[in-house]
């Protein structure tokens, strides 16, 4: 404690200032020291912003030290689901963000990971899904484009995030609620929140559909016109119509929630239940609800588990009736889809023919004055491999090192062992290489660890040991 | 002008002695961090976010444009000196740049980063002060159709003048594609190429294959050379600092530069990779010499530099006035704007004023001294070439390892590293240029997605390409520059000898 980073020392004087003048309780010991806290989505969506408000919120209220925040991006989820199943197996210091567009994908990719692998923690919000238009659109309510659906459903194409997420699910559920095939829904998947927004503003789509927190900035600015929201009834403070006033039986709710690892111990378990806990009962929290517009729907593990249970078969229902041989317009035309990788394909073939006929042989015409110096290809090579066997066994420091020492030996010319000039030159330094490798990978280790809060692997193998 | 008062007041704000050392503070680290190989401006700003925790707004959000802009100057230093790019957007300074450094005008290369950097980095923050609202409606027009029409724009600019073989820029180009087609289709969610490997259903990291093709293959290429006295490099010839010739060739690229990318990287999918590929290929259109290019020709640099940090600034429209974040580090940003309670969008200009302006005049501040930091930085950079080789080798696969490792924390993005620095050995071994392959990963997927969406919004009907003005004019633009590039040098063969097209001194 005595040799805090100054870094540190500024980050707690200042949370204890704020805490000070905020009037909260100054906590004299955190629950965690550390938390990692995964967003199974690019920066900006709604799994991100829900990490980064827990980021801010636990740390703020003195819960954990030091809260990261990492982006594990791509199909809705199931890829952070599946390194998180993959590499935190047991760690009890990290959480996962999830919710109901991960249960949709991993039906919809027939992911090798389920939901079951992981350790429900706490489902925390829920937020109903808006349908918009921009403010320029033709259509003043849902009756409008529930008619336009039904005279030609390809002629309404909806913009929202990624296929068999939220937002794809309430457009095909809004079509079968107008009583056409929900397959024929012509949606069109943008990665992100915000691409999709921009699209929908530039009227590039004819509807879109996300969380209300996404759309309401541009709502209350008026570029947006939201038509619908997809709650039983009206929220409070928002005013908009929900679908079933309007002539559509649909109603959904796009919760948000956090697991823990597999195969974590039963303290780790509760501890970070009780963390989330406390966390959802703090001032900061509550307001950050208010802010955001999220509901709060928490359910403490056991009670999530159970929840998770009943919604993996609603969704399994809803997204395998969904899902099946497209027959959109457009998008769905096997043509559309397989243009780019023919032309792809059809181009690369055509290039490796051509090298073919012509050979590499003319291509060799430099090198030819370069006689490959096959040895030091060679260490450099085993350098590398040293480096990725290594890495996670004996830590960054020793690979580094390795790698270094290697990569200097083969840099290391043959006439080196003879007398030349630079042959002593070389069996000059041969003795304090090996330090200055080790040197090196000690400071990128800690320039990286300590100043960037940069993790990098110090070693299974002394961790074990201790 | 209302802007410029309210611009004045935001100077009031950012001069305070307290806020010039919290800039000062952000560009130092930003442009240290970014000069690490693998290490962009995103992961900077990211790295760094939890240093101005403790910060109040305006003094966090003056340290963070420090570092957002000190982070796209140090990227480009690592790429013109040693050929490693830090970031995707620095790959087209390290084609040209780095064969000026090979031939001793490596200080030169930097410099006119850096002022380009600085030109255009003032330039781009000038248009977010005056026509950011104004920009945005146009980059809004900017649906499928047109970023698909971009993306071909792009492609034509580039990939027919890169490299001296068609047909091995070809090759470079397509291996790029294929492997931007590695991952989730993310319009279908049906996975593709993944050879069942689950850590490639996020698809090829550009900044992973860029590391690794230039970077771990350069280290393998100079291994495979070691004996050799030939490949020697001069760390300096002539004067450290830019020669009147080379100013001259300089200040067009860099104004160019700025036109390209501060509208290309306001649109909310423009990126600041695009821009720097239209300038490459504008410049070396433009160019009095041509036959420069592939030899260290300095507009190659200026343009490109110039470009992406124009498109950094024009990022900062749609965040500041939509809260609309399109790239990285603007979604970082927002983030930051977030954790103080503030949301970014078109009320933010009124609510927060003294913030807004604030930060938009602490990033013409942070300009100026990163130009004064650079400058004399030049001389000290340009020393790193003198480093024992296996020092600097062994230095750089280490940096560039954790750098790999940095995107997902995983092994496997290291084993991945390697093997594409594997294929970027090769392809040096057989003389077939890098840059090509990187724009193939870039553009494809973006080219692939764009082009689905338009056809899924317009019903299958690919008319809608020709009938928007916009992306019609952009195609008929790639027309014209395919069609420039081949018919040239037919024209130069049948007509040269004649003497016909022959004008002013050879």
């Amino acid at each position: 404690m005595l040799r805090r980073r100054p870094k540190e020392a500024l980050r707690t004087f200042a949370l204890s200032a704020v805490l000070l003048f905020a009037g909260h309780p100054v906590l004299a010991q955190p629950l965690l020291d550390r938390l990692l806290i995964i967003a199974p989505a690019a920066p900006g969506g709604g799994w991100d912003q829900t990490a980064r408000a827990m980021q801010h919120a636990l740390e703020r209220e003195g819960l954990v030290r030091v809260v990261e925040v990492q982006n594990v991006a791509g199909a809705a989820g199931t890829i952070g689901l599946a390194q998180f199943v993959d590499s935190y197996r047991g760690n009890g210091r990290a959480l996962l963000v999830s919710g109901l567009v991960m249960l949709g994908a991993i039906v919809w990719n027939d992911s090798p990971v389920s939901i079951e692998q992981v350790t429900p923690i706490a489902r925390l919000t829920g937020e109903y899904e808006v349908v918009a238009v921009a403010a320029a659109s033709p259509h003043r309510d849902m009756r409008s484009v529930a008619d336009a659906l039904r005279a030609r459903p390809g002629g309404v194409s909806w913009g929202g995030g990624s296929a068999g997420g939220t937002d794809h699910i309430l457009a095909g559920l809004i079509g079968a609620a107008a009583g056409i095939d929900p397959r024929r829904v012509n949606y069109i998947a943008f990665s992100g929140g915000g691409e999709a927004v921009a699209a929908l503003l530039g009227g590039n789509v004819t509807a879109g559909v996300s969380g209300y927190s996404e759309f309401a900035p541009h709502v209350e600015s008026g570029r947006l016109r939201a038509l619908a929201i997809s709650a039983g009834e009206r929220i409070p403070g928002i005013d908009v119509p929900t679908l079933r006033e309007q002539g559509l039986d649909v109603e959904l709710a796009n919760w948000r929630g956090v697991l823990a690892p597999p195969a974590i111990s039963r303290e780790n378990r509760t501890r970070l239940s009780e963390v989330i806990v406390r966390l959802v009962n703090s001032a900061t929290w509550r307001q950050t609800l208010i802010d955001r517009g999220w509901t709060d729907i928490h359910q403490d593990d056991q009670a999530f588990a159970r929840y998770l249970e009943t919604e993996r078969a609603r969704v399994w229902r809803i997204v395998t009736r969904l899902r099946g041989s497209p027959s959109q317009p457009g998008e769905g035309t096997p043509v559309a889809r397989l243009i780019f990788p023919a032309a792809v394909f059809g181009g690369a073939l055509l290039v490796m023919l051509l090298l073919g006929i012509r050979g590499p042989g003319r291509a060799r015409v430099q090198p030819v004055h370069h006689p490959t110096n096959g040895r030091a290809i060679a260490l450099v090579a085993i350098g590398l491999a040293a480096f990725v066997i290594l890495l996670e066994p004996l830590g960054f420091v020793v690979a580094a090192t390795m790698l270094f020492l290697a990569v200097t030996r083969a840099f290391r010319p043959r006439e080196a062992e003879g007398s030349t000039a630079t042959g002593r030159f070389w069996r000059r330094q041969v003795f304090s290489e090996p330090a200055l490798a080790a040197v090196f990978s000690a400071l990128v280790y800690l320039s990286f660890t300590r100043g960037l809060d940069l993790a990098l692997p110090a070693g299974a193998i002394w961790s074990w040991m201790r | 002008m209302d802007a410029l008062t309210a611009l004045l007041a935001g100077f009031a704000v950012a001069l305070t002695p307290q806020n010039l050392l919290w800039a000062l503070a952000g560009v130092t680290l930003g442009t240290l961090v970014g000069v690490l190989p693998g290490i962009g401006p995103a992961l900077t700003v990211a790295l760094l976010l939890p240093v101005t925790f403790s910060l109040e707004p305006t003094a966090a959000f003056i340290m963070f444009a420090g570092i957002y802009y000190g982070g796209m100057y140090g990227g480009s230093t690592t790429a013109i000196l040693l050929n490693t790019p830090g970031e995707s957007a620095s790959v087209m300074s390290a084609v040209e740049g780095h064969l000026m450094a090979r031939a001793g005008r490596g200080g030169a290369a930097l410099a006119t980063a850096a002022i380009g950097s600085f030109v255009a980095g003032t330039l781009g923050t000038g248009a977010l002060t005056l026509c950011a609202p104004f920009m945005v409606d146009i980059a809004l027009r900017f649906g499928p159709p047109e970023y698909f029409a971009l993306s071909v724009l792009a492609f034509a600019a580039v990939s027919t003048v890169l490299g001296q073989s068609v047909l091995k820029g070809l090759t470079s180009l397509f291996l790029g594609l294929v492997l931007g087609m590695i991952g989730i289709d993310p319009l279908t969610g049906e996975s593709r190429l993944t050879l069942g490997l689950p850590q490639l259903l996020d698809g090829v990291d550009v900044v992973i294959a860029a590391v690794g093709l230039f970077a771990v293959g350069e280290a393998l290429h100079a291994a495979s050379l070691v004996g050799n006295r030939s490949d020697e490099l001069i760390p300096l010839k002539g004067s450290l600092w830019m020669t009147r010739d080379e100013w001259s060739r300089s200040w067009r690229p860099w104004l160019r530069g700025a036109a390209i990318g501060f509208p290309l990287g306001a649109m909310p999918a423009g990126g600041a990779e695009i821009p720097t590929f239209l300038s490459y290929g504008l410049e070396r259109r433009l160019a009095r010499d041509p036959g420069q290019f592939g030899k260290g020709a300095i507009e190659g640099i200026a343009g490109p530099e110039a470009a992406n940090n124009a498109a950094a600034a024009g990022t900062l429209v749609p965040l500041l006035t939509l809260g609309l974040p399109t790239s990285a580090t603007a979604a970082i940003l927002l983030a930051a704007f977030q954790q103080y309670g503030l949301q970014p969008g078109p009320l933010l200009f009124t609510h927060e004023p003294q913030l807004v302006w604030g930060l938009i005049a602490s990033l013409y501040i942070g300009n100026i001294m990163l130009l004064v930091l650079n400058l004399p930085l030049v001389g000290l950079w340009v020393r790193l070439l003198t480093i024992p080789r296996a020092y600097l080798y062994g230095g750089i696969l280490v940096l560039s390892s954790v750098g790999a490792y940095s995107v997902n924390r995983s092994v496997f993005d290291v084993g991945l590293l390697y093997v594409i620095g594997g294929v970027g050995y090769a392809m040096r071994r057989y003389d077939v240029p890098l840059a090509p392959a990187i724009i193939g990963l870039i553009l494809g997927p973006m080219s692939e997605q764009q082009f689905r969406r338009a056809l899924a919004a317009a019903e299958g009907s690919p008319a809608i390409f020709f009938t928007r003005p916009i992306a019609a004019a952009l195609l008929a633009l790639a027309v014209v520059a395919v069609a420039s590039s081949t018919l040239t040098p037919w024209y130069r063969k049948r007509f040269g000898p004649d003497g016909i097209g022959r004008q002013g001194p050879a």
